[in-house]
């Protein structure tokens, strides 16, 4: 996306989110077109279960009108609705199943670009992500595919950075069990 | 997981970030928005006796705020127009009156019912500003002022671009603002009813 494109769409929805505080839920529409693709595939990773991707996303865009009066608009919207998404995933996950974090000494540094020496079917690899175990996969949706910094996925999962890593290299190492090849 | 396509990546960064929902989740959240706002509304205290001058400040309140909402609305579209804070009516040098007139008519103000509930309210407007507290005053002509240069500046920029759907529609939600300013002012002077 081209530096004007971005704060051009930062006004626009700057502009939507001040109609949305006012009440104006056809505003509020536009905004969820907008970004519902990208928490619903944050929910559906987390999660792994359709229906309760729905009701996260559905529960996220409703926490986010709740508290829309103190969004800032000049920061990105987008990784606010992500903030509330993860936590909104986390929640209804932990009804379902506890959470097992590695331990910090697990921990291995920086991880490179998640690229792989043999090409894998998108398929395959999302099936791979989705049989990650909830610590490791959460980490890894973060950092890896949405591009949040260690710091930043590690602040939106309520985890110590340390923590953060140690999954991430316990996703990398199991990724490349499963999918039967090196990942860089 | 569902929909994946098949082709090859060669990176966990060549994975979409978004993934559509299988179906239309917005009526969904729609109708728990306004559950959400019906509720908020029978949980507020009744309404009470005010004295004349509150209502007045009330009035100007909700006349601002409407007025805030509108002019950022229309200083971000991109627009020719003034820059924020200015209160200037431009109209844009390649917009002609029958662009103009063909995007008004594209709003619901050309519905004649409107026009002439408008025309009283306006006809009335002066001596309801004249009745009222100076600074109340002040903050409801400045407001009305804003709503004025933003449907000017959109009709400007529908002009340039009529099929902007955008702008139609912050063009008709202005009016309705400016029809809600005015109705507000309107019951405001009116004895016995508050607003």
């Amino acid at each position: 996306m081209q530096p004007q494109t971005q704060e051009n769409r930062i006004e626009w929805e700057g502009a939507l989110v001040q109609r949305a505080v006012a009440g104006d839920t056809r505003a509020f529409e536009r905004l969820y077109r907008e970004h519902s693709g990208r928490v619903y595939g944050l929910c559906l990773r987390m999660t792994r279960d359709a229906q309760l991707a729905e009701d996260c996303t559905q529960d996220t865009f409703i926490n986010a009108w709740k508290a829309l009066k103190q969004f800032e608009t000049r920061s990105s919207l987008g990784t606010w609705l992500h903030r509330i998404a993860v936590n909104v995933s986390l929640g209804k996950r932990r009804k379902v199943t506890p959470v097992l974090e590695p331990q910090p000494e697990d921990e291995n540094g920086t991880l490179g670009g998640w690229t792989f020496e043999t090409p894998v079917e998108e398929r395959e690899l999302e099936s791979a992500i989705g049989d990650l175990p909830d610590g490791a996969r959460d980490a890894l949706v973060l950092h890896a595919l949405y591009g949040y910094s260690h710091g930043e996925a590690a602040q939106m999962l309520g985890i110590a950075e340390g923590t953060c890593k140690a999954q991430l290299h316990r996703a990398r190492k199991l990724l490349r069990e499963r999918l039967n090849l090196e990942v860089n | 997981m569902t929909g994946p396509e098949e082709r090859s990546l060669k990176s966990l960064g060549e994975l979409p970030e978004a993934i559509e929902p299988p179906h239309d989740l917005w009526p969904g959240i729609e109708a728990r928005l306004n559950a959400e706002v019906a509720a908020a509304a029978t949980a507020a205290p009744p309404a009470r006796v005010r004295s004349g001058q509150l209502r007045w400040f009330a009035a100007a309140a909700m006349v601002a705020s409407v007025a805030v909402g509108v002019w950022i609305g229309r200083d971000v579209v991109p627009l020719s127009g003034p820059a924020p804070g200015t209160a200037q009516v431009t109209t844009p040098a390649t917009a002609t009156p029958a662009q103009e007139a063909a995007a008004v008519d594209a709003a619901f103000v050309s519905d004649p019912r409107y026009a002439r509930q408008r025309a009283e309210l306006l006809q009335s407007l002066q001596a309801r500003l004249d009745a009222m507290p100076e600074p109340a005053r002040a903050k409801v002509t400045a407001s009305l002022a804003a709503i004025e240069t933003a449907k000017k500046d959109l009709e400007g920029a529908l002009g340039k671009d009529p099929s902007n759907a955008l702008l139609q529609e912050l063009l008709i939600n202005t009016y309705q603002d400016e029809m809600r300013a005015l109705t507000d002012v309107h019951e405001a002077s009116d004895p016995g009813r508050g607003i």
